[in-house]
């Protein structure tokens, strides 16, 4: 019984040489059975172009914008800062000048009356 | 040796020089309580980079611009503190003296000392002098209802300061600065 089942198998499993056109075949089943790849999704359909395109040029100008504003900012803080220190400094010095007035007179007056002014000079 | 020696030398002398050198700057008191007690305050500080900054803020078409540049031109500093109430004797000597005793340190020299019995206004003048060039200048003025303390850091030119006088809505005097004594005459 066995010996039957094993001629039978060996019978079945003979090797056998291909026919001419097997490798033919078998490329052209190969190449017919690839799988298709997903065609790459475009994420902005052709009529959203332009919408991209005018988000893009919004978004570089609002940064034009936003340097441009911080700049001219900085200018005005800075000349506020100079015209403040120019109003301190005139300030400043208008001061001195009085009190450096106030001291002269006192020596004018004590140089020219006679015991009304005491000055130290 | 003695040629490394030499540098190092005069790193660790350096601090001590600049110790030693006369320094004009005062330490004036920021006077909060004054301040809060008086009708008009002024206070000023003004170091070398606000100085610079303010003198490209000033025309040099303009007379008055082109003096005060003049007058800046050599300083690296300007300190005011004034202070103005409405009645007599709202502020003591003592607030004052903190400030008059600095003025008693080396390199100081009285210039002008004045009193006015009339006016009950006391003004005294300091320089400061180093290699015959004033460098730095103290102004404390006292009136019944003012006082004033000025201090100028920088190659001061008495002179440029004096003409300064009608400018500033300030009258002129015919005073001839000349017979004003030499700085330290007075010390």
């Amino acid at each position: 019984m066995s010996q039957e089942i094993e001629s039978r198998m060996r019978a079945a499993l003979r090797p056998v040489a291909p026919p001419e056109d097997f490798s033919q075949k078998l490329l052209a089943r190969v190449i017919a059975d690839r799988p298709t790849l997903p065609k790459p999704r475009r994420i902005f359909s052709e009529s959203a172009r332009p919408l991209m395109w005018w988000l893009t040029a919004s978004l570089a100008a609002c940064l034009i914008l936003a340097v441009g504003v911080q700049r001219h900012l900085e200018q005005q803080r800075l000349q506020q800062s100079g015209l403040e220190a120019r109003r301190e400094v005139v300030e400043a010095l208008r001061l001195t000048s009085q009190k450096l007035n106030l001291a002269y007179e006192a020596v004018k007056n004590q140089s020219t009356s006679l015991g009304d002014e005491e000055s130290g000079v | 040796m003695k040629k490394r020696s030499l540098p190092i030398f005069l790193v660790l002398l350096a601090p001590a020089l600049a110790w030693a050198a006369p320094n004009p700057k005062l330490a004036i008191p920021e006077f909060t309580g004054l301040a809060q007690k008086a009708t008009e305050s002024v206070t000023i500080t003004l170091d070398p980079a606000l100085l610079a900054m303010a003198g490209r803020f000033l025309d040099g078409n303009d007379p008055q611009d082109a003096a005060t540049q003049e007058i800046i031109k050599g300083l690296r500093g300007i300190y005011v503190r004034s202070f103005t109430f409405d009645k007599d004797s709202a502020y003591q000597q003592a607030d004052i003296d903190a400030v008059r005793a600095q003025l008693a340190a080396p390199g100081w020299n009285r210039l002008v000392e004045t009193h006015s019995r009339k006016t009950r206004a006391n003004v005294d003048i300091y320089i400061m002098v180093d290699n015959n060039q004033a460098i730095g200048l103290a102004l404390i003025a006292s009136e019944p209802r003012q006082f004033t303390i000025v201090n100028i850091i920088g190659a001061i030119d008495l002179d440029k300061l004096h003409k300064l006088e009608g400018q500033f809505g300030v009258p002129k005097l015919d005073i001839d600065l000349s017979k004003t004594p030499a700085p330290g005459a007075q010390k």
